[in-house]
């Protein structure tokens, strides 16, 4: 499905695509674990990722995207990543109030060391990444609605 | 003052597009446009000159700092400024559906 010529864009598109896309979820990846450290964080990190999957869409086209990302699964992990951000929020209470940090804080200027922000960025991190690419299956199947009539 | 001036003409441009174009694509573009003026405004509210990025670093006593707020209150609106393109977008598509042309000054007639 990924090599057929009629679907998606020219030949130079999809190999330029196939050497990037891996690259451009890598660096989602590193902005949203990085989050507490340097510039960025659950929301950018996430339009990133979402973006190597629409980058998929465009050069490939809707069907190989959905192969990898089927409808139902985003708008589960959607519901997952907000799930989990209220379940690190909740469990502040442990600690005694909402947000409260309860995991060990280690030692400033490394990865893992800010408790429960890293939590937190993860899940903005999912549920902006596939609710994103959410939003851009549900225009792109629009479209497709109007071509069948 | 001349920068606040500027983010004013952008603003402007914007709402030029919104106002007078009448394709509705380019009508959305407008209203990017006008948002973006927004945000950049906040953002130079805050800033410094000479400042740095308000951020730990390690090893370094950072003094001068641009301010935190607006860059916090602006990612909000980044935020909000997507869910809304995305739904004006969504109609634009069902009106091109519909009506079968982007020109608003062509959709005047009410079908059921």
């Amino acid at each position: 499905m990924i090599d057929n010529p009629k679907t998606g864009m020219t030949l130079i598109v999809k190999t330029i695509t196939r050497l990037t896309i891996g690259l451009i979820l890598l660096f989602g990846i590193y902005i949203i674990f990085h989050g507490h450290l340097s510039p960025g964080g659950g929301f950018a990190g996430g339009v990133i990722v979402a973006l190597s999957f629409v980058h998929m869409m465009l050069a490939f086209g809707k069907d190989v995207a959905v192969t990898k990302i089927s409808k139902n699964l985003a708008s589960n992990l959607e519901s997952i990543g907000a799930l989990m951000f209220l379940s690190v929020a909740l469990l502040g209470f442990l600690g005694g109030t909402f947000f409260m940090n309860v995991l060990a804080k280690g030692t400033p200027f490394r990865l893992f060391s800010a408790g429960t922000i890293l939590l937190s960025n993860i899940s903005i991190g999912i549920k902006v990444g596939v609710g994103l690419f959410a939003i851009f299956l549900a225009l792109v199947v629009l479209e497709r609605a109007k071509k069948e009539e | 003052m001349t920068l606040y001036l500027l983010c004013l003409a952008l603003f402007c441009v914007g709402l030029y597009g919104v106002l007078r174009k009448r394709n509705l694509v380019k009508i959305i573009v407008g209203l990017g446009i006008m948002e973006y003026a927004m945000n950049l405004f906040f953002v130079l509210l805050g800033y410094r000159f000479h400042g740095r990025a308000p951020i730990e670093a390690q090893d370094q006593n950072i003094l001068n700092m641009v301010d935190p707020l607006p860059q916090a209150l602006v990612l909000t609106s980044i935020v909000i400024g997507l869910g809304v393109t995305a739904l004006v977008i969504s109609i634009a598509i069902r009106i091109y559906e519909k009506y079968g042309t982007f020109d608003i000054t062509k959709i005047k007639r009410l079908k059921g």
